[in-house]
């Protein structure tokens, strides 16, 4: 017997296969991410196919019921990819501030002595003086 | 002796005019960084230089925080080869005069890094709270003791403002100089400086918020 969660996991996950595919065809993914996602959909798919086998790996890791495993399991890999996603935002910043920084001192604004720029227009225009 | 005075502002229209001619009647060469302001601040500045004829403006085209506009301000300081870099706020907050106190020691080779020391009874007691809990901050995570390590008033000799290494972008900053001071083995020395508090001043800089702010900031740093 199919319950209704089954059939909207093994779907949803599906979907997030292709579209993940999509995204990698498309440069917006690299292949390393490509492969830990599909990874993660096919785990959630094939939990839902086989609910009742979580529970050995529940009774092997000592958590209670095969439901649980799967939510702690779900969670963690929620953590690490938040963290995942935290650094790189930190880098992107870092990288535009980096940017932001070459562009404010190639076109900086310098006060200088009006007699100064004179001398220095007519030393160009006339070298040999 | 060339003393170069970096000037981060955000935002400091009300203020600016006045801290910038007092700093150039003094003599002292300023770099401005106006961090990405959206109101006036960078057409103040630019009038002032024009009508000075000293000073350097650079504009950051997006706000990136006050670390990220110290650094620009000290790299487009070390290219005029100064003797002596300081750094101060653009609020008002501090005297022009202190300049000569916190470079003194550097100008005598006794120190690579100055602060500039608020005293911390004159504080209203959030400030007060907010600078104690950075100084603990800093002393956890940099292992270095210091009386305030918020300070915003620092100066620099052109050895020392090459070897620190700045990556905080927001206010952070503070306590990764006293870091890097320990870190590249800098002569460190702090000197007691006026503040001045005004009610405009008081809304910014280190207050609870922005030190619980930075601590979770210093805690992502290091699971990084």
């Amino acid at each position: 017997m199919i319950e209704l969660y089954q059939v909207i996991a093994i779907i949803l996950g599906l979907i997030a296969i292709l579209y993940s595919i999509s995204r990698f065809r498309d440069g917006k993914m690299s292949i390393g991410m490509l492969l830990l996602w599909i990874l993660i959909w096919l785990i959630i798919i094939i939990i839902s196919l086989y609910p009742n086998d979580t529970n050995y790996l529940a009774s092997y890791t000592g958590i209670g019921r095969g439901l649980d495993f799967v939510l702690i399991l779900g969670i963690l890999i929620c953590f690490y990819l938040i963290f995942k996603m935290y650094n790189k935002i930190e880098n992107i910043e870092e990288e535009l501030t980096d940017l932001v920084r070459e562009i404010a001192i190639q076109n900086k604004k310098i006060g200088i002595e009006e007699d100064e720029n004179i001398l220095n227009e007519s030393d160009i225009e006339n070298p040999e003086k | 002796m060339k003393i170069f005075v970096v000037v981060p502002a955000y935002n400091e229209e009300k203020t600016i005019a006045k801290v910038l001619l007092e700093l150039l009647d003094m003599g002292f060469e300023i770099v401005v960084v106006d961090d990405g302001s959206s109101d006036n601040t960078y057409s103040i500045v630019n009038n002032i230089i024009k009508q000075k004829k000293r000073g350097i403006l650079c504009k950051h085209l997006l706000n990136r925080g006050l670390g990220g506009a110290l650094k620009t301000g000290i790299e487009a300081a070390l290219i005029e080869k100064p003797d002596v870099i300081v750094t101060f706020d653009a609020d008002g907050q501090h005297d022009p005069h202190d300049i000569l106190n916190i470079s003194k020691p550097i100008i005598n080779d006794e120190a690579d890094v100055v602060v500039g020391k608020r005293n911390f009874d004159d504080m209203p007691s959030s400030k007060k709270f907010g600078n104690t809990v950075m100084n603990l901050i800093t002393l956890i995570f940099y292992g270095i003791k210091v009386d305030d390590s918020q300070s915003g008033l620092r100066a620099f000799n052109r050895k020392a403002a090459e070897e620190i290494v700045i990556n905080a972008r927001d206010y952070g900053v503070s306590s990764e100089i006293v870091g890097e001071v320990k870190k590249q083995n800098l002569r460190f020395k702090e000197v007691p400086i006026k503040t001045i508090y005004t009610d405009y001043s008081m809304t910014k800089g280190t207050n609870t918020r922005e030190g619980l702010k930075i601590l979770v900031k210093l805690i992502m740093n290091m699971l990084k």
